[in-house]
């Protein structure tokens, strides 16, 4: 088989491959945006639905180390697992404050090295919260240089997001490709394609060039 | 059966390509948003100068005004000053008589401070580039201030455009699954890859979430 004809043919399984690898990902992402665009669709509500309980528990105050590994070792004797994310600057030696994230579970500890204790409120979110946090789930922020990334199910989680943006990419490629191999249909895919881009151009270029003052 | 197939096929490839510069700009910005980081890209040369302007004709009560009809009475003092956008918010200081309005277009912020008492606003314009404009078009509308959000009619049809790429997607998801059944050929390798996919996802967010 000519090199050009194996090309298109391998073209052509990835594209659907991908489409088929990805597909739970993709609705996924797909959905929760759109329930992230209507917040006033009640149906998707789970903040006011959330299940709030308090709990005090006794601990030995951390070894020395950075914040990072004192949050560890605090959240190893809670027996607690998620991405630490910091509340509060941690001004005072004998106070610790920070909260623990993962999809449908937040947890907020305030720590009393003095007294040994640590109180931790648990706010649980129904399945509407798990889709809604998925989507945003990444242990970072732009424009928030003090949270990192620190747990290894984030770094899977955001390596899957990459995936799926890298695999969506492709297949867009390898669906123009195709297109163009189908010369009866270059003049209406090539205005379909058209309309898309320069809508997109006009929001993402044009506003701006044609606000400026 | 056959008279289905060409339809469905000609749907996928044109509602593709439509929506292909779409997905572009939202997995692009996934990047960015995922590992925290723009890359200098064309158009951001960050703050602009500053301007002033003074003599506003301001509405009445602007103090007073909450949420949606604070922004709707901010509007036209933005018309007169050359600021058109979103207005993401606005942070009131009424001991200084000010409002702070912070107001966006895909790939620039302008911060708007007007001083109610004296009739005079600062502007000032921060070029943020082609990457903060993806990641600005990936978030628009978004769930937050939901009682001031889409207070801009582009921002009303960008939402309307976000919704249509989801729509979209989920026809070309569908109707991609009905395409491959048609390929025999395919069959077995195509539902390999379903399940791989479907464990993926439900390990990693059973892991996530249990």
């Amino acid at each position: 088989m000519p090199s050009a004809a194996k090309f298109t043919l391998w073209n052509r399984k990835l594209h659907y491959y991908l489409g088929l690898y990805f597909l739970f990902f993709l609705w996924l992402f797909a959905f929760t945006g759109l329930l992230l665009n209507h917040p006033a669709w009640t149906f998707a509500e789970f903040w006011p639905e959330r299940k709030q309980s308090v709990f005090e528990w006794q601990i030995q105050p951390p070894r020395s180390g950075t914040d990072l590994d004192q949050a560890r070792d605090l959240m190893r004797q809670l027996g607690l697992a998620g991405e630490i994310e910091w509340t509060a600057t941690h001004s005072d030696p004998n106070t610790f404050d920070f909260r623990v994230t993962r999809p449908g579970h937040i947890f907020e500890i305030h720590t009393d090295f003095d007294k040994h204790r640590a109180i931790v409120q648990r706010i649980g979110l129904n399945a509407w919260g798990v889709l809604h946090i998925l989507h945003t789930f990444t242990g970072v922020r732009l424009a928030d240089t003090r949270n990192q990334r620190d747990w290894t199910l984030t770094t899977i989680w955001a390596l899957a997001m990459d995936a799926l943006a890298a695999g969506l990419i492709l297949m867009v490629l390898s669906g123009i490709y195709m297109w163009y191999g189908l010369i009866r249909k270059r003049r209406l895919g090539a205005a379909a394609l058209a309309l898309g881009l320069l809508t997109c151009i006009w929001f993402a270029i044009g506003l701006k060039l044609l606000t400026s003052s | 059966m056959r008279r289905l197939y060409p339809i469905v096929r000609d749907l996928h490839l044109y509602f593709g390509l439509f929506i292909s510069p779409f997905v572009l700009v939202f997995a692009c910005s996934v990047f960015f948003l995922v590992h925290a980081w723009l890359p200098r890209m064309t158009g951001a040369r960050g703050a602009s100068p500053r301007r002033t302007a003074t003599g506003l004709r301001l509405p009445q009560n602007l103090d007073r005004l909450k949420n949606r009809q604070r922004v709707d009475a901010v509007r036209p003092v933005l018309d007169q000053l050359g600021v058109a956008g979103e207005i993401d918010s606005i942070r009131h200081l009424p001991r200084e008589h000010r409002l702070v309005i912070a107001v966006s277009v895909p790939g620039r912020e302008t911060t708007v401070d007007l001083d109610y008492g004296l009739r005079v606003a600062t502007i000032s314009p921060r070029d943020a580039g082609l990457a903060e404009a993806f990641v600005y078009l990936h978030k628009s509308p978004g769930p937050h201030l939901a009682q001031i959000r889409g207070n801009w009619s582009m921002t009303q049809v960008w939402r309307v455009l976000a919704d249509a790429v989801v729509y979209v997607l989920l026809f070309l998801s569908l109707s991609g699954i009905y395409l491959w059944t048609v390929l025999r050929a395919e069959r077995t390798v195509g539902l390999v890859l379903i399940v791989l996919g479907a464990m993926s996802f439900f390990g990693i967010v059973y892991a996530l979430s249990r």
